[in-house]
């Protein structure tokens, strides 16, 4: 089991997503004296600003533009209970399991929604009569020290760096560890026609954690007080 | 019991969090990051659940009303990395809990700290991370000098 990574400033920026831009931005922060005294969140939330506007932003098509950033108010995640589909629960916080079930596939599941994936390991197409959903059709394939899985076939959702995506949407994944084996890192590249103008790669670290244990999603409620615009 | 609605002006680290890369669990549409609020009660019940643990706290205000709190977590994991557990919080138990409240100012706040009857302070786990990286910067910033 992966989980979340200790308290470092560069890997708790990327316990949820961070791009290179952003963690370089960051760095930069930390390196400047006249910074010392300003608490560590704030640098954060300035080098996560840099990272949404000049590195995902420019990426955006101008369709995708006009509604740029989502209000989180409208998140059916939040509004309905809707679990994330997998371009927000890929990178989401929390845990990750990946368990090989002989040659055939993959069983993913992750901490946030207590989701599940499988990557088919046989390389097998997605049925022709299987529509979009939230999760896709994911192969998965070993390339010397990386897992790399491929996924197609999911449904129109949110993204984690508030933009809708597509159901053309193809995300790539590479996961590979540290030398001693202790930390898990993704880069997911996000490739869609219709909202974005280049690709987007997000990174992304976790912890090994074999003692770690994932807790059932059970007392989501759907919100009765709260504003729109926050 | 009275109810002390103590609004402080701040920038927490539960806020700025919340905000960043992933939006999580939409902090910000129900809760306000720039102020606290602190009131005193009886827990009458505390759920260890995800998304988010939930506690129930009946507080008495100045007219002798009595007014349900509802209390807001961080979810089994987080909580579990501070060494929480679900009797953490029993039902009976006399707090003092300080959160983020709702833009609406109903009686609802996101945890930040609470104190129990003895005095024993209770402090939310992802805010004493900020600490530590915090102590890490201290020492990159004397190491930076000491190269000068």
């Amino acid at each position: 089991m992966w989980s979340d990574p200790p308290a470092t400033a560069e890997d708790w920026f990327c316990s949820g997503w961070c791009t290179d831009a952003g963690l370089e931005r960051l760095n930069a922060l930390l390196d400047d004296p006249a910074n010392d005294a300003r608490p560590y969140d704030a640098l954060s939330a300035e080098a996560n600003t840099f990272q949404l506007e000049r590195y995902v932003r420019p990426r955006l098509s101008p369709e995708t533009l006009k509604t740029y950033p989502l209000d989180n108010a409208s998140d059916p995640g939040f509004l309905r209970c809707q679990p994330w589909g997998l371009a927000r629960n890929v990178v989401a916080r929390h845990q990750l399991e990946i368990r090989r079930r002989g040659d055939e596939r993959l069983e993913m599941r992750y901490g946030e929604w207590d989701a599940r994936r499988t990557a088919y390991l046989d390389n097998r197409p997605r049925p022709a009569n299987q529509p979009p959903t939230l999760m896709g059709h994911a192969t998965a394939r070993y390339e010397r020290d990386a897992l790399v899985i491929e996924t197609t076939g999911l449904a129109r959702d949110r993204t984690s760096f508030r933009t809708e995506h597509s159901d053309q949407l193809r995300m790539t994944e590479r996961y590979t560890r540290s030398p001693d084996g202790k930390r898990l890192f993704l880069s997911v590249t996000f490739e869609d026609p219709v909202t974005l103008r280049e690709p987007v790669v997000l990174k992304k670290v976790w912890s090994w954690a074999p003692a770690s244990a994932i807790a059932p999603y059970t007392g989501c409620v759907r919100p009765t007080d709260f504003s729109t615009g926050k | 019991m009275t109810l002390r609605r103590a609004l402080t002006l701040l920038v927490p680290a539960l806020a700025i969090a919340a905000g960043a890369a992933s939006a999580h669990h939409a902090f910000t549409p129900v809760y306000d990051a720039q102020r606290t609020v602190t009131v005193q009660g009886v827990v009458t019940e505390f759920r260890f659940i995800n998304p988010h643990s939930m506690m129930s706290i009946d507080v008495t205000d100045e007219a002798g009303k009595v007014v349900k709190w509802t209390v807001e977590f961080d979810g089994v994991l987080n909580l579990s990395e501070g060494g929480w557990t679900e009797r953490t919080i029993v039902p009976g138990e006399r707090l003092t809990v300080s959160g983020n409240p709702t833009h609406t100012n109903s009686p609802r706040m996101f945890f930040r700290k609470f104190v129990r009857a003895d005095g024993t302070e209770v402090m939310r786990h992802q805010d004493t991370r900020g600490t530590t990286i915090d102590e890490q910067r201290r020492e990159r910033a004397r190491l930076r000098s000491q190269q000068k």
